[in-house]
């Protein structure tokens, strides 16, 4: 028998922390102007002491005005829909429960677009809009996944896509019948993309939602470990669940919302980092949600590098990498499941 | 006193109350108080099912069986002593605290509840699993100290089940997974276990090996065991005072013997019976069948 | 960790917030409002341009700039020597890194094709970026002039609008009294994709003697070929650098339900002019000059020397099929 310890979750995440950045570094060299590891490492030692004033320009410009806020976004989005991925996992009993696959993402792209055109100049109104369109939709979706009282794993599937087929034909409607220039267009919305870095405000109120949030699904996470084996027998093992289930709900949505109304519906990331993670090191919640924030990072990290040097200069939308990785994983659980 | 007609009125609280007092020791736990709930699909809709007022009392040590056929209103009155849901009417008390209007935690270190098993999302180990009774003593995010560890150690042992321990819960046998599930539910420390059709999926020495389990349990560590089943023999061989409910009404409360009569039975469970009594003085049920009663 | 060390970068960046190309702080500062409405600090001179719309790239070449020009996009194809410019990828989504690895004093953008966050990304990052958005003719030619002044080809640029106007003067001139032909512009044929009345297509039809017989606000509305069928345009009009092609796809389009209840199908009434129509640059008046000469060609058989209609003349107010700027302009400035 062997109880995790604060020990063990630590020692994981700081390996996991390792690996991230690793990737981070990787990701900073890698792009369509070449950068050598070199000339790198004596930009990050110059902006570690302190001297970044001694840079050629241009560097300073690429590695640490457009690669590496796009990289912080990118970890921040990982980690937000990786843990509301997990989140919702565990809140609809579905291993198969994702922002993207639920259609949830679309909703809060539709929350975040409608907020958009009434009000285009409120930047903060965006995520919370886009916040309630994810909410909403998860609600819709968990009534519309019942059959006869009982969620049903099937159906709920079932009804996440049409939802999200629904939604984004909605989507696709206002940007059609508005002229669509300013709304940043249907590629963004549907497929995800990191290349507008985060507005220096809402940069350290994403940080800070994503610490409160994902900080509240993780005060539940003993409790999501009973969850999952039923909300009868959660109740009976003395979790308070109506109260669990709200929080998870709340800040799941949040997150999602958060991440798409800053970089558009990333598809599969919610879905591979909490399974990835749960290979590797079982799925108790506890280490589930810090693995999977820092997994989640690292896979969208990954995916966004891949998207910007795979055919550069011309860029590929982030959320066409993760795809192609996420669906069969996907189908995979799905097949698995069904034996 | 097994001349009760058919379809008579329920027997009294303090008929049944009357027979334990006789039983000797041990202290009241459960107090059921004329409870009652009704199930509705809407607020304005008539009710699609109600458990009429149901009274019983039950003592430490002491092993009592709800019996009765399908929807005959069972699993609502494990609801209703579970604390799950709250009695329309009535009152459901252990050791003087209503069970609904406990703290969920709190509830969890007094009452542990074996439901019949669900599929398990997540594959995990049988520690695992056990460590979950765990639960309603820790704070939140807590982890486990290595006096969980050795109570859940204990729990396996108890029920036979130590050499599980490292296996997955999704790769043993029913009889197996059963007993772990017991292992958790004792893990909790309860005052009160409630077991909701435990044999349902077992092959009889299972059965037999687990309920003779409960029945050591209840009387080395003082439980209260109370066990949902429709299995009429089991509960005759194992129980200290049987529940009889049909259609949602409590017909009879007693041991074995005074409970178990043949007319009553024939008319619950539809079918030909015969009634005799054992060796042990328990009665035994068995299907009176057509050519016994050309034969008799 | 990586985040204060990014809001130390973001500080310090801000603070010596200084334009790329060079390493003097005070390089002299040109302030303008570009067509999107905001305020543009061009370093003076400009030494590095880098164009985001195969439109920004034609005007530089026509205003002899193209030395200067050093990134167009990948669709960037004309004059075709602008194909072998550093590319930084596509209109919508250029890379930014490449951009600023080619150290630009100036990014030139426009608003129907880039989008606003490249622009607001590249003000940021401390490149100024000066944004067009002609919307019409006349809009074209004021942009273009507006454009010159601020690379500092004032001159070259004014010379320039001055040539185009005049063209465009003549034209109106010839086609004066004569009833607009009623056109439907064809930019897809399959779904049908025409324009709407605010584009500056729309414009350009009109100074060619025609009138679209789609009245959409959407700038590139979907039509039902129902609704075309109701219309009943005089002629088609197709924009391509492939006349062939077209003609090719239009003999399609006769066997197809729907298009051959056109009576402008039937009788093969359409007009191929460049695809340079497309594109708010000064080949814009090549395009609807070549367009009047297909839908009324009587107008130019007043003009002796001008018999051919849609054949290319040199001199004046011909238009040219091959377009070379610097030739083609110091014609025109002889003329004027």
């Amino acid at each position: 028998m062997r109880p995790l310890t604060l020990r063990r979750l630590l020692w994981i995440c700081g390996t996991l922390s390792l690996v991230l950045l690793a990737v981070v570094v990787a990701a900073l060299k890698l792009g369509a102007v070449p950068i050598s590891v070199s000339d790198l490492v004596l930009s990050l030692g110059r902006v570690a002491i302190g001297r970044s004033d001694q840079l050629p320009s241009e560097y300073r410009l690429i590695v640490f005005e457009l690669r590496l806020p796009r990289i912080l976004l990118g970890i921040l989005v990982g980690a937000a829909l990786s843990v509301s991925g997990a989140g919702f996992q565990a809140l609809l009993r579905n291993p198969l429960a994702d922002p993207y696959v639920l259609g949830v993402s679309s909703g809060a792209a539709l929350g975040a677009i409608l907020s958009l055109i009434a009000s285009p100049h409120l930047p903060l109104l965006t995520p919370v809009a886009a916040f309630a369109g994810a909410a909403l939709t998860i609600a819709a979706v968990y009534f519309l996944g019942r059959r006869k009282g009982q969620l049903d794993g099937g159906t709920l599937l079932l009804a996440g896509i049409i939802t999200a087929s629904f939604l984004s034909a909605v989507i696709m409607f206002l940007m059609t019948t508005l002229s669509s220039r300013d709304y940043r267009g249907m590629a963004f919305w549907q497929m995800g993309d990191l290349s507008t870095p985060l507005a220096e405000g809402l940069r350290w109120v994403f940080v800070l939602v994503l610490i409160v949030a994902g900080g509240a699904i993780y005060t539940t996470a003993a409790d999501l470990n009973l969850l999952l084996t039923g909300e009868r027998e959660a109740m009976h093992l003395g979790v308070h669940v109506t109260r669990v289930k709200l929080v998870v709900y709340l800040a799941a949505s949040i997150l999602t919302g958060m991440a798409v109304s800053v970089s558009g519906a990333i598809g599969y990331v919610g879905l591979l980092a909490p399974h990835l993670m749960r290979m590797l090191f079982g799925s108790d919640y506890r280490l589930l949600i810090p693995t999977s924030a820092l997994g989640g990072a690292i896979i969208v990290v990954l995916a966004d590098t891949l998207a910007r040097t795979i055919v550069a200069p011309t860029e590929l939308p982030v959320g066409a990498m993760t795809a192609m990785v996420g669906a069969p994983v996907f189908i995979y659980l799905l097949r698995r499941g069904l034996q | 006193m097994s001349t009760g007609g058919p379809a008579t009125t329920a027997p009294s609280a303090l008929h049944s109350e009357g027979e334990d007092a006789r039983r000797g020791p041990g202290d009241v736990r459960l107090t059921v108080e004329q409870a009652s709930y009704a199930y509705s699909s809407g607020e304005r809709q008539a009710p699609l099912f109600t458990l009429q007022a149901t009274s019983f009392q039950a003592r430490q040590r002491e092993v009592v069986a709800i019996l009765g056929p399908n929807a005959s209103g069972k699993s609502t009155l494990l609801g209703l002593i579970s604390g799950a849901i709250k009695p329309l009417s009535g009152r459901v008390q252990l050791d003087g605290f209503e069970t609904s209007r406990l703290e969920p935690r709190t509830r969890a270190q007094r009452i542990a509840v074996v439901q019949q098993e669900s599929p398990l999302l997540f594959p995990s180990r049988a520690w695992e699993y056990v460590l979950q009774g765990r639960h309603p003593y820790g704070r939140t995010l807590r982890f486990e100290t290595p006096e969980d560890a050795a109570i859940a150690e204990n729990a396996l042992a108890l029920v036979g089940a130590s050499e599980l321990r490292d296996r997955w819960m999704d790769k043993i046998s029913g009889g197996e997974k059963q007993r772990v599930i017991l292992a958790r539910a004792l893990a909790q420390q309860p005052l009160l276990l409630l077991l909701d059709e435990p044999t349902l999926h077992l092959d009889i020495g299972a059965q037999v090996e687990l309920l003779q389990r409960l029945r050591r349990l209840a009387e080395e560590n003082r439980y209260t065991a109370i066990v949902v089943t429709h299995e009429l023999n089991l509960a005759a061989e194992f129980a200290d005072q049987v529940v009889l409910l049909h259609h949602g009404k409590c017909l009879r409360v007693g041991p074995p013997a005074a409970v178990y009569s043949r007319e009553l039975l024939e008319q619950i469970f539809e079918a030909p019976l015969e009634v005799e009594t054992g060796p042990g003085g328990r009665p035994r049920v068995s299907i009176r069948g057509e050519r016994n009663e050309t034969a008799g | 960790m990586t985040l204060l060390a990014a809001g130390q970068a973001r500080a310090q960046g801000a603070a010596s917030r200084r334009d790329p190309g060079t390493d003097l702080p005070a390089t002299p500062k040109l302030e303008v409002t570009d067509e999107a409405g905001r305020r543009v600090n061009v370093p003076q001179p400009v030494r590095r341009i880098v164009s985001l719309a195969p439109s920004l790239t034609e005007t530089v070449y026509a205003l002899g700039a193209q030395e200067r020009l050093v990134g167009v996009t990948d669709y960037c194809d004309y004059p075709p020597e602008a194909q072998m410019k550093p590319k930084v990828g596509g209109t919508i989504n250029p890379n930014l890194e490449q951009v600023v690895a080619l150290r630009p004093d100036l990014v030139l953008a426009t608003r129907a094709l880039n989008r606003r966050e490249t622009v607001e990304a590249l003000e940021h990052l401390g490149i100024a970026a000066y944004a067009t958005d002609p919307r019409s003719v006349e809009g074209v030619l004021v942009s273009t002039a507006r454009l010159a002044e601020v690379i500092g080809a004032g001159e070259r640029g004014e010379a320039l609008a001055a040539n185009l106007r005049a063209r465009l003067a003549e034209l109106k001139r010839l086609l004066s009294g004569r009833p607009a032909r009623r056109v439907l512009f064809v930019v897809w044929s399959d779904p049908l994709v025409s324009i709407g009345r605010g584009t500056f297509l729309a414009d350009a039809l009109r100074w060619a003697g025609a009138e679209s017989v789609v009245d959409s606000s959407q700038d590139w509305p979907r039509l039902a070929l129902e609704e075309v069928v109701h219309l009943q345009p005089e002629y088609l009009v197709f924009a391509s650098s492939h006349s062939e092609e077209v003609e090719r796809d239009f003999e399609a389009l006769r066997e197809r339900p729907g298009w051959r209840s056109l009576e402008a199908v039937r009788q093969r009434r359409m007009a191929v002019i460049s695809d340079a129509v497309n594109r708010p640059s000064p080949r814009l008046v090549d395009a609807i000059e070549q367009l009047a000469r297909q839908l009324h060609p009587d107008a130019f058989e007043t003009k002796p020397e001008n018999r051919s209609p849609g054949v290319g003349t040199r001199g004046g107010t011909g238009p040219d099929e091959e377009f070379e700027s610097d030739e083609r302009e110091e014609a025109c400035a002889c003329a004027r």
